[in-house]
């Protein structure tokens, strides 16, 4: 009777042993990413490495990459330019290693009629015609607009996502409870959540790879555009601004006055996307006069 | 005082019930196959190139362009021909080290030598005869700034000159440019216009700086059509004609 008993139990639990997908107890038990000691923070990094390359059979190189003092970052996207080739959004899918199926991308291209109405209610994202630009249309791409004073970061009940002092806002995938609160109080639809573990071929996982950045997230957790902090960090061009075709992209440190978004931004009349929510964001949109 | 019977009933059902539904939690495992996985969209490292907009090989090739009009001979040599490879569509294959490679339909030095300057003849009214089989070789469209001699030296057609008559060479080109195109050449200059890639810290390594001519065609600057890459799937409205994927099946 009781052998019977037991052989249930251990019949009712052999489901469990399916469940891969579950962290290991160093997982479990990792403390705040603003806790985290250098030597602590060794140890995860190396952790990540190694789940990584459990999951992908490929060793990455994954580092924490802190905020320069004395920069902050801001994006400009010249609308004049832009012709919607939407380089940018597969630029940004290699470089973050998104899932690719299902699909997640951090980019989305609008196709907005040249009427002067600026109705969002027009905006097509599907568009597919044999060559772009289209006459009479112009294209906005949107993104995460880091900002200033951002919704996302207030809703969050467990403090996994923040404003860097760089201006980037980022997300701790090990602290990320998925709860999506942030997804809806986002609105400029930068957020992106994974409804399954992400897929990526293993010959298209970039290894250069960031703690806060893209490295591989987990299925049930929150991500969103974070700068490229993997590159931006290290002092090179985000993806998206490198694969621009036309240069519509600019990017670059605002605290420096000889830097190119500076002059972008005294000598072109930038616009925000939602300025009456004042959420302030660091991405500013221009056409040329 | 002794619980009431009534409570120690309702207690042992929701027990029970609690510990059926642990139970089945246990028991029924993650349905695979719930987000249903779309095709992978052909992802084509050519897609995002640092090459410029300019009528790349690749991108003529890979967009399904006519590529018979490609100098290829203005690098490799006449009598030593490159080995060309076809794939299963009969397209030529490119080699890596081409994938950013801008190849010229308009090379007027491959039959031309600086050396060995071409003698122009002229019409009555003084425009320049175009010579047989040059028909359809050089497309003007510059808006109305359509006359050779504007930019090009009248006896030397590889000398450059603005119109205040300052003499460039081709290597100068974008002073010509910004002879008479002075806001672009000023946004230019502090990085706003232009193809931008490298370092945005400048002291931490190089950064990427594109001439005019390396993007636009001094000849017709305005940019050709560009092929767009795939727009967003699977968990969003398909495009008009595409059809939906089946419902997810709940085996």
């Amino acid at each position: 009777m009781l052998s019977a008993g037991v052989a249930a139990v251990a019949a009712g639990l052999a489901p469990l042993r399916k469940l891969g997908e579950v962290g290991s107890v160093d997982e479990f038990l990792q403390k705040y990413y603003k806790e985290l000691t250098p030597e602590e923070m060794k140890k995860v990094l190396a952790r990540i490495e190694d789940e990584v390359q459990r999951q992908y059979g490929v060793r990455p190189h994954v580092r924490d990459y802190k905020p320069m003092n004395g920069v902050e970052f801001v994006y400009t996207l010249n609308l004049t330019r832009c012709v919607g080739c939407r380089k940018c959004v597969y630029a940004c899918v290699a470089e973050n290693n998104q899932s690719r199926n299902p699909e997640i991308q951090y980019i989305r291209v609008l196709k907005l009629p040249n009427d002067g109405t600026f109705d969002m209610d027009k905006a097509d994202h599907n568009y597919q015609p044999k060559s772009v630009p289209e006459a009479g249309f112009f294209y906005m791409p949107v993104q995460c607009h880091q900002c200033k004073n951002p919704p996302c970061v207030k809703v969050c009940p467990v403090k996994a996502t923040w404003q860097e002092d760089d201006g980037i806002t980022v997300v701790d995938y090990n602290w990320c409870i998925g709860c999506r609160y942030c997804e809806a109080a986002c609105p400029y639809f930068a957020r992106r959540f994974n409804f399954t573990t992400p897929s990526i071929p293993q010959d298209q996982i970039n290894t250069n790879m960031s703690y806060l950045g893209n490295r591989p997230r987990y299925k049930g957790v929150m991500e969103k555009c974070h700068f490229c902090t993997q590159r931006t960090r290290a002092g090179l061009y985000p993806a998206c601004v490198e694969a621009c075709p036309t240069g519509s992209r600019q990017f670059g440190n605002i605290l420096d006055p000889k830097s190119s978004v500076s002059y972008i931004l005294k000598h072109k009349r930038v616009y925000v996307l939602k300025a009456e929510l004042g959420t302030l964001p660091r991405f500013f949109y221009y056409f040329d006069v | 005082m002794t619980p009431n019977r009534n409570t120690t009933i309702v207690l042992a059902l929701l027990a029970l019930v609690y510990a059926s539904l642990a139970f089945s939690f246990v028991l029924v495992p993650a349905r695979p196959g719930f987000i249903k996985r779309a095709p992978l969209v052909a992802q084509d490292t050519l897609d995002f190139a640092p090459g410029t907009i300019r009528v790349s090989a690749s991108q003529l090739i890979h967009g399904g362009g006519d590529a018979s009009g490609l100098d290829c001979y203005a690098c490799h040599h006449q009598e030593s021909p490159p080995v060309i490879t076809y794939d299963a569509d009969h397209q030529i294959v490119l080699p890596k080290e081409h994938t950013d490679l801008i190849i010229s339909m308009r090379n007027c030095a491959e039959c031309h030598p600086p050396d060995d300057p071409v003698k122009l003849d002229y019409d009555a009214a003084g425009v320049v005869v175009v010579p047989k089989g040059h028909e359809g070789l050089l497309r003007m469209a510059h808006g109305r700034n359509n006359a050779c001699f504007n930019c090009h030296d009248r006896e030397q057609l590889n000398q450059l000159h603005t119109p205040e008559g300052v003499k460039l060479t081709f290597e100068q080109a974008t002073l010509l440019c910004a002879s008479c195109h002075g806001t672009t050449y000023r946004d230019w200059q502090a990085g706003a216009h232009g193809r931008t890639g490298g370092h945005w810290l400048r002291f931490a390594g190089p950064f990427d700086r594109q001439e005019c001519t390396s993007c636009h065609d001094p000849h017709a600057p305005r940019f050709t059509g560009l092929i767009p890459l795939p727009g967003p799937h699977l968990l969003h409205p398909l495009p008009k004609g595409v059809a939906n994927p089946p419902p997810p099946t709940t085996d």
